[in-house]
């Protein structure tokens, strides 16, 4: 599963799912912690829509995490001030990037949380489509 | 003019900050903070807009700590930006993949995916309902219950994370000149001071963060009569944009090697103006300008001001303030406007004695004037 997807899903899930991931790997091997979650900012690059040029929108405070395993490193970062989040995502990332045993039965469990997303998609869409407009010609 | 550095008012000032804290204790309760952010959404989205800093936690703290003075929050945002490292630029957010939850369209009353009223205070009596006063917490939780309940449109099968832009229809038609992808980097109003003629990039960046009351009064005074011009929204969405982020330490800047970090919530405006154009042979032909307008969270007025105002900007007519950039970029700034405003109020003994000292000199000198023009009819006698 690449990046993209995975950190969607983990982000879009629930926390628990990542610390179970994170604690897996916890157990079993050494983490060196490359920085602590901390706080910095990301700027928004954006394409606007009537040139299609880009600009900057603003920046969103996020929160970054690095760890190490068996010498690779992982990357965890999420909008807003989420430090043990940051640092579960950290640990998975660096599973991934040194390919640990762990991650190859990690699949499934990623497409169960998906699937659990996507239900809750669909609930939020149903409700937002009540609010379409039916529009009807009256007989004047 | 010199400076004069004077001292004395150390123990006047912290009792100054301790009657500020007493104005928002004096009644013995305090908000929580997490109140704050679950029910002011609408000032939460303004501090951020003007503040340029997305965090709804961080701008409920800085709506407590200035007891609700939207200025005082946005400059408090805006400190504290200052002391975060910028750790990272997005990949580019597109508004096409932006998870729609209200969008409506004022060109067609027929557009494909349709018009969506979300949430959005529109279609409100505007009653003062007094009934909130009593209201408690297990009240919200009954009636998120009862919602939940409710059925939705499930036969509905209008896909929220791509809807078409209305613009795109128009451009399809020949109706709007095609557009391609330009790649240039943006400037940062940020990092460098603008100069005159700003970029596109410069302008947009600096209209998004502009307060919300500028930005609107301005607007407004270049539909009314600076300018005179009577746009059509073409398309307002309001809903949440996906943000990824490259790897930091890899060449290959691959989509699926990217990093997800969040969505957050914006309102965009694409607004339609007609625009008369002299062609070859006398000839006039009408066709359409677009103003483009985006900020921080749900702010549709805003928004929509801002496609005004970038329009404005584009056209640069001479003839109306509302079109010159240095009138408008410059005074639409939170902390640039109120702040130089507010110094004001700061002690300018030494600049006032000296224009003083002008006063009194020139009405000495304007007295024994006047004395002479009285006396001089007397030395004609």
């Amino acid at each position: 599963m690449n990046r993209k997807m995975r950190t969607e899903i983990l982000l879009k899930g629930s926390v628990e799912l990542a610390a179970k991931l994170a604690g897996e790997i916890q157990a079993k091997y050494d983490i060196k912690i490359i920085a602590e979650p901390n706080l910095g900012l990301a700027m928004l690059k954006v394409r606007e829509t009537a040139q299609r040029t880009l600009f900057y929108l603003g920046e969103v405070l996020i929160t970054e995490c690095k760890v190490l395993i068996n010498g690779h490193l992982g990357i965890g970062m999420i909008k807003g001030d989420e430090q043990e989040f940051a640092y579960y995502l950290a640990i998975i990332d660096a599973a991934y990037n040194a390919e640990l045993p762990e991650t190859k039965v990690w699949t499934r469990i990623f497409r169960q949380e998906d699937a659990k997303i996507k239900k809750l998609d669909i609930d939020f869409k149903n409700k937002v489509i009540q609010t379409k407009v039916n529009f009807q010609t009256m007989d004047v | 003019m010199g400076y004069v550095a004077v001292k004395g008012g150390t123990i006047a000032i912290e009792e100054s900050i301790k009657r500020l804290t007493y104005e928002r204790l004096k009644q013995g309760k305090v908000i929580d903070v997490d109140r704050i952010e679950a029910g002011m959404r609408c000032l939460i989205d303004q501090v951020m807009s003007e503040s340029s800093l997305y965090s709804e936690s961080l701008a409920a703290t800085a709506i407590k700590q200035a007891e609700g003075n939207p200025e005082e929050a946005v400059f408090l945002m805006r400190a504290y930006r200052s002391t975060l490292p910028r750790k990272h630029y997005s990949r580019i957010v597109r508004s096409e993949d932006m998870v729609v939850e209200r969008r409506i369209s004022a060109c067609f009353k027929d557009i494909p995916g349709g018009q969506i009223l979300g949430a959005a205070f529109d279609y409100t009596q505007r009653l003062l309902d007094f009934e909130l006063n009593e209201e408690t917490d297990e009240d919200a939780i009954i009636w998120l219950h009862e919602y939940a309940l409710e059925s939705g449109a499930e036969n509905d099968h209008t896909v929220l994370d791509g809807l078409p832009k209305v613009l795109d229809y128009l451009r399809e038609e020949g109706l709007l000149a095609a557009c391609e992808d330009n790649d240039t980097e943006p400037d940062d109003v940020t990092k460098e001071s603008i100069q005159f003629p700003t970029s596109r990039s410069q302008r947009l960046q600096i209209l998004t963060r502009g307060q919300t009351g500028a930005v609107t009064s301005l607007g407004y005074a270049a539909l009314r009569s600076y300018g005179a011009l009577h746009p059509t929204v073409g398309e307002l969405r309001i809903g949440n944009l996906p943000v990824y982020v490259d790897n930091p330490f890899t060449e290959e800047n691959e989509d699926e090697n990217a990093y997800y970090i969040g969505a957050i919530k914006v309102t965009e405006v694409e607004s339609l103006f007609p625009v008369c154009k002299q062609m070859k042979h006398g000839e006039k032909e009408i066709e359409f300008g677009i103003g483009y307008g985006i900020c921080y969270g749900q702010n549709e007025t805003k928004a929509i001001a801002m496609s005004i105002l970038d329009h404005c900007l584009e056209t640069g007519n001479p003839e109306y303030p509302t079109h010159n950039e240095e009138f408008v970029l410059l005074h639409i700034d939170s902390v640039e406007s109120t702040g130089f405003i507010s110094h004001l109020k700061l002690p300018h003994y030494v600049t006032f004695q000296s224009e003083l000292d002008s006063v009194r000199k020139s009405k000495k000198g304007g007295k024994s004037k006047e004395r002479e023009s009285v006396e001089e009819p007397r030395h004609e006698n």
